[in-house]
């Protein structure tokens, strides 16, 4: 354990000195601040516009840095040759791998809260909201963490067998995809339309048990819009960390498999 | 090698079969009832909008689009707000404000050179009113929205208008003020008793919150108001014979609304020039205020009703009016018993394209949308309100209106062929002309008793063209 914490600190400390990373975030935080100076709609729409905005900018900018984060991790390593220093101490490669996950998910996770932190500011300056509304807007960047950490899993199961350039889009692909095929889905099982294959429907419904659903993990409408009723609120959200743990799970096993028979 | 890959193959097939379940037992299902869109419909977008909202960002663009739709409302460019509005509510329809903004300015802000509102965007507005009720059924909002749009715009179909507010009354989360409007849309349903006895259920209710909050003004306020309204649909339902008609001695005592008074109606429409109508008559009824409505329509316009239209046409919203139609819909406001108003449809060509050969000029006016100075007289149904010609109980059943049409051709309101020389005239039967009081601008004349309008002479008989017959 002391070795994965000891590759993931080390790894932590180099993403957040990354430039291109940094240059990112700043973007963001930038976007956060300067949203309030909307210009004028009614108390109740600046307040939703404001949220949506907010949000969605922790969110692009989360997927970006998740992507861009880890899509080098392990190229890096082995271009640079560090990997070999690591891997000739007592270090076993899937402990390296998770190491690496590890770290790259601990700098997401705190450029996310510095966003989410800088979010919450614009909010309490602006005294739009109370804290309990301020707790609602805070808990769905919780929720897109656990999204980009099951992207970053995605982008380092890429990154064990294919490029850079290749993983950042075929991690950005499956996020699309991911994204994409809840909606299609959900618009295939539609039972009203009887212009639907039965063969058609099951094979949506097996690809979406396939491809990671990030869809699942937007659920800012409710903290946009207030006053929406949602159902069975914390087993929802107890699910979905579940869904997300064991879904990077599988990425990260199938990322060590890969990565135990590859020549470094 | 072999020993460590097993288990690992095992461990992740295990996992991914967890996933998978829970995805199929708890989160989708519960995603599919929370979160999922409403409206899967995004044709509109473009490439790059529709990628960031199948991406997850429709909330976002939502936000963006509905910034933008704002600038262009200051800007007064109405016509780039409305493809916004239809584009936030599919990316978002959860944003009440936008639903409720899009209805108000469909069905009001597209006007013409003199301010009269173009009715046939009024279908669309209904349509987001229902479909943002729909996906929003959990607040009040909407449902009194599209019900305000029924009572205040439509004026025409109250019954809509109890429904969707009855709806939204239902609603815990309504404004007190809204919940109690609920009287008035009875009343012009004609449903009194049951406008009494939802004051009477407000009135016990707003008691009991005083009792416990006594120091609370607004409860003292809201209290005080009701019963004030109580007490004045008593008075009413007394004065205006109701309650004796439900009791049976209406024709044994005198009430206000006896004996009916006949508002004399009579029109002359001339079409002075290509597309421009310039229409006088009579109107007996003494206070200011009362407000005729005027239709000019296509003599076959889709889903037309006399003096109106269908305002529910199904759910589509279309924001593409038939631009081949047209629907002219104006008040005659009325002063020293008289109206004389002229309507320039020449300068919205859009609005008023006159394609078709036949069109209808209609008259009406329904007691239910009096104010109550003159329900007192008139009744909550017309009982009070006759008209020796243009009475007529089947253009809307059980809620007797003066109604009359008049039928126009397109030579004669493009003013083209044998009409190019000739105005057109068009007048119902028994319009003679106005009387000296009545011509006199400016001044509002209040006869006294002695001075009471005696019958109409004819100062002077207005051109009436060949082969031109009066309506009825």
């Amino acid at each position: 354990m002391n070795v994965i914490l000891s590759i993931a600190r080390t790894t932590l400390g180099e993403a957040i000195r990354r430039r291109v990373l940094l240059v990112i975030l700043l973007i963001g935080v930038l976007f956060l601040v300067v949203a309030p100076g909307l210009e004028a709609l009614s108390p109740r729409q600046e307040s939703t516009v404001l949220r949506a905005l907010t949000l969605g900018v922790i969110q692009l900018t989360s997927a970006v840095i998740a992507i861009v984060l880890t899509v080098y991790l392990i190229p890096n390593e082995i271009e640079r040759r560090t990997i070999y220093t690591i891997l000739s101490k007592p270090v076993q490669r899937w402990q390296f791998l998770v190491g690496k996950y590890l770290g790259a998910v601990g700098a997401l996770g705190l450029m996310m809260a510095l966003m989410t932190g800088t979010m919450l500011l614009v909010f309490m300056l602006m005294k739009q909201n109370q804290l309990d509304q301020l707790g609602e807007l805070a808990r769905v960047p919780v929720l897109f963490f656990a999204q980009m950490a099951l992207l970053a899993a995605v982008a380092v199961f890429f990154s064990t067998f294919v490029s850079p350039i290749v993983n950042f889009f075929l991690s950005g692909g499956v996020y699309l995809l991911g994204s994409v095929f809840n909606s299609l889905f959900e618009s295939f099982a539609d039972p009203e339309r009887s212009d639907i294959n039965p063969l058609v429907r099951g094979i949506a419904g097996a690809i979406q048990f396939v491809i990671p659903n990030f869809q699942n993990f937007n659920v800012q409408n409710a903290a946009i819009n207030q006053g929406t009723a949602i159902q069975s609120e914390a087993v929802y959200y107890a699910g979905l960390v579940g869904y997300a743990l064991a879904y990077i799970g599988v990425l990260l096993i199938a990322g060590i498999l890969i990565f135990d028979r590859r020549e470094v | 090698m072999k020993r460590k890959v097993a288990p690992l193959i095992a461990a992740m097939a295990a996992l991914f079969l967890g996933q998978a379940t829970l995805q199929g037992t708890t989160i989708f299902p519960l995603w599919k009832k929370n979160f999922a869109p409403l409206r899967a419909d995004l044709t509109g977008l473009d490439p790059s909008q529709l990628l960031f909202a199948f991406a997850g960002f429709r909330e976002l663009i939502a936000g963006i689009l509905w910034v933008r739709a704002d600038a262009f409302f200051d800007e007064g460019n109405f016509d780039a707000v409305l493809p916004m509005i239809w584009l936030v509510t599919r990316l978002d329809p959860h944003q009440i404000d936008v639903y409720a903004t899009g209805m108000w300015h469909i069905a009001y802000n597209f006007t013409d050179e003199g301010s009269r509102s173009d009715r046939r965007y009024i279908p669309s507005a209904v349509a987001l009113g229902r479909e943002g009720a729909r996906n929003n059924d959990q607040t009040y909002e909407l449902f009194f929205e599209t019900g305000w749009l029924y009572y205040h715009k439509i004026e025409d179909d109250y019954p809509e208008a109890v429904k969707w507010f009855e709806q939204a009354a239902g609603h815990k989360d309504i404004m007190t003020a809204r919940r109690n409007l609920l009287n008035n849309v009875y009343q012009r349903n004609n449903e009194v008793d049951k406008a009494a006895n939802y004051l009477y259920g407000l009135l016990e209710e707003s008691q009991e919150r005083y009792k416990k909050a006594p120091n609370e003004f607004v409860n003292m306020q809201n209290r005080d108001t009701i019963e004030q309204n109580y007490d004045n649909l008593l008075v009413r339902m007394a004065q205006r014979g109701y309650l004796a008609k439900k009791e049976g001695y209406y024709p044994s005592w005198d009430y206000d609304t006896k004996p009916p008074f006949d508002v004399g109606f009579s029109a002359q429409v001339t079409v002075i020039e290509p597309r421009v109508i310039k229409i006088v008559g009579t109107w007996n009824v003494l206070p200011v205020g009362t407000r005729i409505r005027v239709v000019m329509r296509d003599a076959d316009y889709p889903n037309a009703i006399p003096a109106g239209m269908k305002w529910y046409q199904g759910e589509n919203i279309n924001l593409d009016p038939p631009k081949d139609r047209t629907f002219m819909q104006d008040q005659l406001f009325v002063k020293n018993q008289r109206f004389n108003r002229t309507i320039d449809m020449g300068r919205d060509r859009t609005m008023y394209p006159f394609t078709s050969d036949k069109y209808v000029i209609e008259f009406y006016y329904n007691p239910r949308q009096a104010p109550a100075y003159i329900q007192d007289k008139f009744g909550w149904n017309g009982e009070g309100m006759t008209d020796k010609n243009f009475i007529n109980n089947e253009v809307r059943p059980g809620n007797p209106v003066v109604y009359t049409r008049m039928e126009v051709s397109r030579d004669q309101i493009e003013r083209r062929g044998e009409w190019k020389d000739v105005a057109p005239v068009f007048q119902t039967k028994n319009y003679a002309g106005l009387a000296p009081t009545q011509v006199d601008q400016g001044v509002i004349k209040v006869p006294g008793i002695l001075e009471q309008p005696k019958t109409q002479s004819a100062p002077s008989t207005p051109g009436k063209a060949p082969g031109i017959s009066a309506n009825e």
